[in-house]
């Protein structure tokens, strides 16, 4: 029976590619860039949380010795990674994880996932990550999904414009008729859908996209959240900020539904940082660097329905 | 359903335009297919070598790749169109590459004799490409073509991730206010493989009655 | 191609020397209308380009690459063995096997893999089934590269002459060994050529990463257009990174097509009849 076991052996020797293929590259590494542990800088003095209660969602993430974040890879200022050295993600975002990361665990040991703008609530509800911190809106909607810490900053909708505002654009009835670029599933879309119906809506994935289009002018403007078009405008010359923020847009903490205690805990830990000062230096690294504003007032935490 | 129903002619639009996409590409790549199969087999050098490269270009290389630079690189250079042209230029370009391939194994099936008859009556190149090549050459790879065809109506769905409202990126937004993802999934699936079958019979009918007997 | 003209004469070689030169100097104008378009907005300045000869802008798409070949690797383990069952399963007797076969090829060859891909991102997670990044990327692309490997080796199947079949029936051998022993190994030979081409194919998909956000290279290659702000750079380089890659592959195809001279006829009928649910 030689052809059949030679036959079998041929079957066989895909899976065992499958399995050589897998152990080599540790079973797939899911772009999860693990950030540095040095506790240097901001996160050597950062507060550590004296105990956590036994069996809490807290305990595990220190036990298991890193936070598994959602956070972006590719937003400036707010969590890019550094190609140079890809183990370095910079920004807002990512310096306050890392800062809770520091609470809990003692180091700022973060794993990194980065989310399609659209699944971030399903990641919460599988448990694919402990934490979401990528300008997560608080939305009541969203929060019969997911719990909300925060808000840890408040911001909020507004018009970018080509350099120069070639339109001539100051508020958003300026938009009436005209093509307007937004991203998916960001309340933008139903901001200028509600404000002016006759927009013409062009719609992109991620920020980075929908900043290109503008400055290539495939739409006469961008609405989109104040705080990221304020650090898209710092690196890019080609735009400019048209308005100020046109709603009250407050980024939240996103976190596992049914897990009142780990909310309370974060809000503690959120209250602590901008109490001791780390709050405002993480915002005085990254986006004030660039905008040349002191930090502002931190948000009064659970101020917002859904938080 | 009434995610479907209430929401019909956001869809019928989303369909209209993949189809106005799928349909103006595929005129463009059979046009660029067929010049750079003549080119390919011509007595030229630098034009084979040119439609070579062209080929290996568009066929070793992402079509995802392909947009992400024309639509959000090429601007930085000044080339701007806007998005719906830029996909369909890409899309023919693309697509165009493959036809060549398919267009040239045609030409591989066309009887010595056919051409040597011509040569003797004192035909031309170019006369020989347009009365004897190019025509059996189409008639013989309408399958192929068919297929190529289907394939370009899948990959028009990579235009939703440069912001085209096209069938698929309409399935997400969509999703995204009803939250019926098997549902809207489903049915956007369904418009696809009825579009595919479509072409995949009109292939099957014009071969019919084109194909060569011999 | 040499017998669709004659050895040229005078007139033709003249002919062919104006050709030339009117070839040559319409690709010089592209190309110089390209650089001269480019330099217009500082695009060929050196400082734009250098950054990719640094080691770690090099490294750093280089783990890409490798997240790319990872993925087309668990594609390609997965998909041709599925593939080849698909098409033996469609080419059978039995309606019990056929049937399902026909319905998966056709399904997964006529809906976008970008749509499969939005149901393991979207729609999936919902009802329980939430994979890593790396399978969300990988089942998409393993059913739809299934379902193409099937055609193709269906393709060599059905244009193997019968008498070898009937040959092998009339020795007494089962319909099953018949598969086995005498119709896969030829049909799998007379397509292998195809069945490398159609690793450049799969390869090609792995560039849907970008969409998941899985490491490979078209998603590395827009993180780092974030970090730099040089489009046209990154991109280009990516782009010839994917042509030598896949173009060795096709060297490779081509090669083995000369190699194993496939008969001409497989070649064509690579991708046969459309949807023959219909025509069987």
């Amino acid at each position: 029976m030689a052809p059949t076991r030679r036959w079998r052996a041929a079957a066989a020797a895909p899976v065992a590619a499958l399995s050589l293929i897998l152990a080599a590259c540790g079973g797939g590494s899911d772009s999860a860039d693990e950030s540095g542990s040095k506790a240097t800088g901001i996160f050597a003095d950062a507060p550590v949380a004296e105990s956590l209660p036994e069996g809490s969602t807290m305990a595990e993430i220190k036990e298991r010795g890193e936070l598994v974040v959602a956070a972006a890879l590719d937003a400036p200022l707010l969590s890019q990674q550094n190609p140079t050295d890809p183990d370095e993600v910079e920004g807002f975002d990512i310096t306050l994880a890392k800062l809770l990361a520091t609470y809990i665990i003692g180091e700022p040991k973060v794993k990194i996932v980065p989310p399609a703008s659209q699944t971030r609530e399903a990641m919460l509800q599988n448990e694919t990550v402990d934490v979401v911190f990528n300008t997560y809106t608080i939305t009541e909607e969203r929060a019969q999904q997911i719990q909300f810490a925060g808000p840890y900053f408040l911001s909020g909708l507004a018009i970018a414009v080509p350099k120069g505002n070639p339109e001539g654009i100051d508020s958003i009835d300026d938009l009436a008729g005209k093509q307007v670029i937004v991203g998916a599933n960001t309340p933008a879309v139903d901001y200028v859908k509600e404000e002016v119906p006759d927009a013409e809506l062009v719609t992109f994935d991620t920020d980075p996209q929908a900043i290109q289009a503008l400055a290539q002018g495939r739409g006469v403007a961008y609405v989109q959240d104040y705080l990221l078009l304020a650090t898209d405008a710092a690196t890019n010359d080609d735009i400019e900020l048209a308005t100020g923020a046109l709603t009250a847009e407050p980024y939240g903490i996103g976190l596992p539904p049914n897990d009142p205690d780990f909310k309370t805990f974060v809000n503690e830990w959120l209250t602590k940082i901008q109490e001791e000062g780390q709050w405002a230096q993480a915002f005085e690294d990254s986006i004030g660097e660039v905008t040349g504003q002191d930090a502002p007032d931190a948000p009064e935490i659970g101020s917002v329905p859904g938080s | 359903m009434e995610a479907i129903t209430a929401n019909s002619e956001q869809l019928l639009t989303a369909v209209r335009q993949t189809l106005l996409i799928a349909g103006v590409s595929a005129l463009g790549a059979m046009v660029i297919g067929v010049l750079v199969t003549v080119a390919r087999i011509s007595p030229v050098p630098i034009l084979r070598a040119a439609a070579f490269l062209f080929v290996q270009y568009f066929l070793n290389v992402p079509l995802l790749a392909l947009l992400l630079l024309a639509v959000f690189a090429l601007p930085d250079a000044g080339l701007v169109l806007p998005l719906a042209p830029t996909v369909v230029i890409v899309l023919a370009l693309y697509e165009g590459a493959y036809v060549a391939e398919a267009v040239r194994s045609g030409v591989n099936t066309i009887a010595r004799g056919e051409i040597e008859a011509a040569r003797a009556l004192g035909l031309r190149f170019n006369q020989i490409m347009r009365r004897i090549v190019v025509p059996q050459a189409l008639r013989a790879v309408v399958q192929p073509l068919g297929n190529i065809a289907i394939a370009l109506l899948m990959n028009t769905a990579l235009a939703a991730t440069v912001g085209v409202a096209e069938l698929t990126d309409t399935a997400n937004q969509l999703n995204n206010s009803a939250a019926q993802p098997i549902l809207i999934y489903g049915f956007v699936g369904l418009c696809y493989m009825a579009l595919a079958l479509a072409i995949g019979l009109s292939a099957g009918r014009i071969e019919r009655r084109v194909a060569v007997r011999r | 191609m040499s017998f669709l003209y004659d050895v040229p004469g005078p007139v033709t070689r003249r002919r062919i020397r104006i050709a030339t030169a009117v070839t040559a100097l319409a690709i010089l104008a592209l190309l110089g209308f390209a650089a001269w378009q480019l330099n217009q907005h500082d695009q060929l300045d050196a400082e734009r380009w250098t950054p990719f000869l640094d080691v770690d802008i090099i490294s750093y798409l280089l783990v890409g690459l490798r997240g790319t070949v990872l993925a087309a690797g668990v594609v390609a383990v997965m998909a041709f063995p599925l593939g080849v069952l698909l098409a033996v399963a469609r080419t059978s007797e039995h309606a019990a096997l056929r049937v399902p076969a026909v319905v998966f090829i056709e399904l997964f060859r006529t809906v976008p893999v970008l749509l499969l891909i939005f149901v393991m991102l979207f729609a999936l997670p919902r009802y329980g089934f939430n994979p890593s990044v790396l399978w969300k990327l990988v089942i998409p692309l393993t059913v739809a590269n299934a379902a193409a490997i099937a055609e193709i080796v269906r393709a060599g199947i059905v244009t193997l002459p019968r008498g070898q079949s009937e040959a092998g029936l009339s020795l007494g051998l089962r319909r099953a060994q018949v598969v086995r022993r005498i119709v896969l190994p030829q049909a799998l030979r007379n397509v292998t050529p195809s069945l490398v081409s159609q690793v450049v194919s799969l390869l090609k998909d792995t560039s849907l990463g970008y969409v998941v956000a899985f490491t490979e290279m078209l998603y590395r290659a827009q993180v780092l257009t974030s970090y730099n702000r040089l489009l046209i750079q990154t991109y280009v380089v990516v782009t010839l990174v994917y042509l030598l890659v896949n173009g060795s592959i096709s060297w490779f195809a081509a090669w083995l097509r000369k190699r194993l001279d496939t008969p001409a006829d497989v070649a064509v009928a690579e991708v046969p009849a459309v949807l023959p649910v219909m025509s069987r």
